[in-house]
């Protein structure tokens, strides 16, 4: 693909060199929906970013085994009933109802229709971990190995959520997994921004879910991966995109515009350098400056090691400087792991609705793994009404 | 609105890890010979399961294959990706570090990701409880990992991503990959999947009432269910010129594609929205139906896959439905990795010259209606020009494929 055909005069304001393969059309974000320890809905989330409170901690009611000795941050009251209905909810995971109350609080903030050509793109890692974990169990529990209750089976393959949000609001669009953990957010954008480019869909539901249970507990806090006063939590966020000119044309407000989503794999000591670099891609593919960043929404926020990677990459991508302002989104609502990314862009729009962010911030948010991946969305603030 | 990339697209390096075979000559070889390569599970106790048979890769040895990662930090999924991944390089003719320095990145598919360490993990809990669990295993449990092995194997240091779609999850990849290499996101794609055979699943679709007992059977009259299956597999993805730059053999031009969602069932397909996606690809990849000369199918070998496989592909082909088979009555289901098989098969049948059978088919289902031709025991010689390559799942993600031969 040719990407510089003008000539060399006419683009002297733009002296970076045309290795971008292609203008990246910036997503409209219209509608936001957030379910975390700081509460139901986007506001409590955004209050409780924005004044640095802790959410819920209390976890009695999810499940009865043992929970490690460590804080922990769960989602108070799950209104399943009210937003999900009665209906065939009885073998839903947590998982699953977390998507689809975040969801439900989505479609109700859109300000347009949902229609069949709507998708969904949503991030996970293992889908619900208790699922598949307990029906596994099952087979070693049982009398015969296959005395599993079959009602619980798609609950163990991990697009459960996705199919069920599908099924729920009759969206015909692409319907798409992605099993990115840390990356799911900016991996999930990444998708979403491709399958509307190709038209696989007008309108995607971009999302991420992670629920609380015991056996994923257990798992951060032997892993050593999470520090030990940082608490696991759980959540699920989601953004309605579309192409901007859509929601322009529609007269939709966009509450934020998603300039651009890199990503991309370091070698091991590598991951601050490998961070710098797709954040200054980012920033190169949809034409802003360094000394542009109003804000950071981090990602590693409590993760071993990772915390100062991250925190060291960005640093090193501004020039040495440090944003203005800072959002750790998971000193809130704890370690939500593949919920965490979208949650760190609702926590921005969050706040930008409840702050005296300056008009128009440009903000990033970042996300890195121990494997190797690192990821970069660059955020503008919208109509904030 | 659709708005395509301006490059052109090839497959230019295959990789398998399989029950029939490793690499894609193996592969193709024993698929071509009607080969049924499932067998009786060793990979985890059967005691007690009145089916015990499945497609799996016995005395697998990821030491043998992989050079860039330690076996010992990843799951076996991540173990059959990177293999399969290395594999494919090789196949491609590519230097190692030729790839590495391009702009180069991998999308694979899977289900249940890493299953095998779940379940390791989960006889840990059944033992000595939850504070038990091995952190070296909890590490290696994301099925994220996937496709961060392949770019580890490979150091790459473009996008790894790893698509959960079940079991349409290949062709979601291949899809992506294309996207990305037509559009300028990447110069090199590794696009595939992987799944490993799980005690649970196996599980799951007996008690569905899904499970063949000894053999998998799809389009016959008789057939009885699934078979549970496992392996990895991988296309290399890159722009038509530069491939003829470096003299590549090219297997085969990824046409286009199309994804869409049932929205109606968990479990059961529906054919209405099985036929539209097979339209979108047609006109994604630019062709008419009467073009298109095999179909690849998910073909998973239970009745209703069958009944609403043929009828979606009648609702788009009328009474000239083309060839269609299913190599899982070779290889049985193996799940994220299922078109990706699929679509490797039919890079060999576009370039080498045959349609792949279907073993095991005895009589045509009569219920299927007139005009099925499942190409019955061994592969038929043939000069296939465009083919596609049918990927459905649970949760109604479904992901058509459309390849072609490049003259």
């Amino acid at each position: 693909m040719t990407s510089a055909t003008a000539a060399p005069a006419a683009v002297a304001t733009a002296p970076r060199p045309a290795s971008t393969p292609f203008a990246v059309t910036p997503l409209a974000v219209t509608a936001v929906g957030a379910v975390s320890a700081a509460g139901i809905g986007l506001d409590a989330l955004g209050r409780a970013v924005a004044e640095g409170t802790a959410g819920h901690t209390d976890p009695s009611g999810l499940g009865e085994e043992s929970l490690p000795p460590r804080p922990v941050r769960v989602v108070p009251d799950l209104p399943v009933a009210e937003l999900i209905g009665r209906k065939g909810t009885r073998h839903l995971d947590r998982t699953t109802k977390l998507a689809l109350v975040a969801c439900r609080l989505t479609l109700d903030a859109h300000p347009g229709q949902t229609g069949e050509r709507s998708g969904v793109v949503l991030g996970t890692s293992t889908g619900s971990i208790r699922s598949s974990s307990e029906f596994s169990l099952e087979t070693l529990r049982q009398e015969r190995p296959y005395l599993v209750n079959p009602s619980l089976f798609p609950n163990t393959v991990m697009n459960c959520a996705a199919g069920q949000i599908a099924i729920r609001h009759k969206l015909h669009g692409v319907n798409a997994t992605i099993a990115g953990g840390h990356l799911s957010g900016v991996q999930a954008l990444r998708y979403a921004r491709n399958a509307l480019r190709q038209g696989h869909a007008d309108r995607i539901l971009v999302g991420g879910v992670e629920e609380f249970c015991a056996q994923s507990a257990w798992g951060w806090h032997l892993s050593g991966s999470l520090a030990a006063d940082a608490p696991v939590g759980e959540g699920a966020a989601m953004l309605m995109v579309e192409q901007e000119a859509e929601a322009s044309a529609a007269g939709r407000p966009v509450l934020a515009r998603v300039l651009a989503c890199e990503t991309g794999y370091s070698a091991p000591g590598r991951l601050a350098d490998g961070l710098a670099s797709v954040v200054t891609t980012a920033l190169e593919r949809c034409d802003r400056w360094p000394e542009q960043v109003g804000a950071v929404s981090y990602g590693a926020t409590g993760l071993t090691g990772l915390q100062r990677i991250e925190e060291r990459g960005v640093r090193t991508a501004l020039g040495g400087r440090s944003p203005a302002r800072r959002l750790a989104v998971k000193e809130s609502v704890g370690e939500c792991f593949s919920a965490a990314g979208i949650l760190q862009i609702a926590a921005l729009i969050g706040t930008w609705q409840h702050t005296t962010a300056p008009a128009g911030e440009l903000a990033l948010v970042t996300a890195v793994a121990r494997d190797g991946n690192v990821g970069c969305a660059v955020v503008e603030a919208g109509h904030l009404g | 609105m659709s708005e395509r990339g301006t490059r052109r697209v090839v497959v230019t390096g295959l990789g398998a890890v399989s029950s029939a075979g490793m690499g894609a000559d193996e592969f193709t070889a024993s698929i071509r010979a009607g080969r049924r390569t499932t067998s009786a599970v060793r990979s985890f106790d059967t005691t007690g399961f009145p089916h015990v048979h499945a497609g799996e890769v016995h005395d697998f040895e990821p030491r043998r294959w992989l050079r860039g990662i330690d076996p010992g930090q990843w799951g076996r999924s991540s173990q059959f990706a990177a293999s399969a991944a290395r594999l494919a390089v090789e196949d491609a003719g590519l230097a190692a570090d030729d790839l590495a320095r391009g702009r180069a990145g991998s999308v694979m598919g899977t289900t249940s990701g890493e299953s095998a360490v779940i379940e390791e993990l989960v006889g840990a809990w059944a033992a000595d409880g939850l504070k038990s669990l091995p952190p070296d295993l909890v590490g290696s449990a994301p099925a994220g990992r996937i496709a961060a092995a392949v770019n580890s194997e490979l150091g790459l240091s473009g996008e790894a991503l790893t698509l959960a779609t079940a079991c349409s999850a290949s062709n979601y990849a291949l899809g992506y990959a294309f996207d990305m290499v037509a559009g300028g996101d990447a110069d090199y794609m590794l696009a595939g999947g992987a799944d490993s055979l799980n005690r649970w699943a196996h599980a799951g679709f007996y008690r569905l009432g899904a499970l063949a007992e000894e053999i998998c059977r799809p389009f016959d009259a008789d057939r009885s269910g699934i078979l549970t299956a496992e392996g990895g597999v991988a296309l290399l993805l890159e722009p038509y010129e530069r491939a003829v730059a470096r003299g590549a053999r090219i297997y085969a031009e990824v046409l286009g594609y199309s994804v869409n969602c049932d929205a109606e069932h968990m479990v059961h397909p529906d054919p209405t929205s099985i036929a539209a996606c097979i339209r979108a690809a047609h006109r994604s990849a630019g062709v008419e139906p009467e073009q298109i000369d095999y179909i690849c199918a998910h073909g998973t070998g239970t009745r209703t896959n069958d009944a609403t496989e043929v009828a979606a592909a009648r609702a788009v082909f009328g009474d000239r439905i083309p060839p269609i088979s299913s190599i899982k009555s070779m290889i049985g289901h193996t799940m994220g990795a299922a078109s990706g098989f699929g679509a490797l098969i039919c890079c060999r049948a576009l370039y080498d010259g045959f349609l792949p059978p279907t073993a095991g088919v005895e009589r045509t289902d009569p219920d299927l209606g007139p005009g099925v031709d499942p190409v019955p025991g061994r592969a038929r010689p043939a000069q296939p020009r465009i083919v596609e390559n049918h990927g459905f799942a649970f949760g109604g993600n479904n992901a058509i494929t459309i390849l072609g031969r490049v003259a």
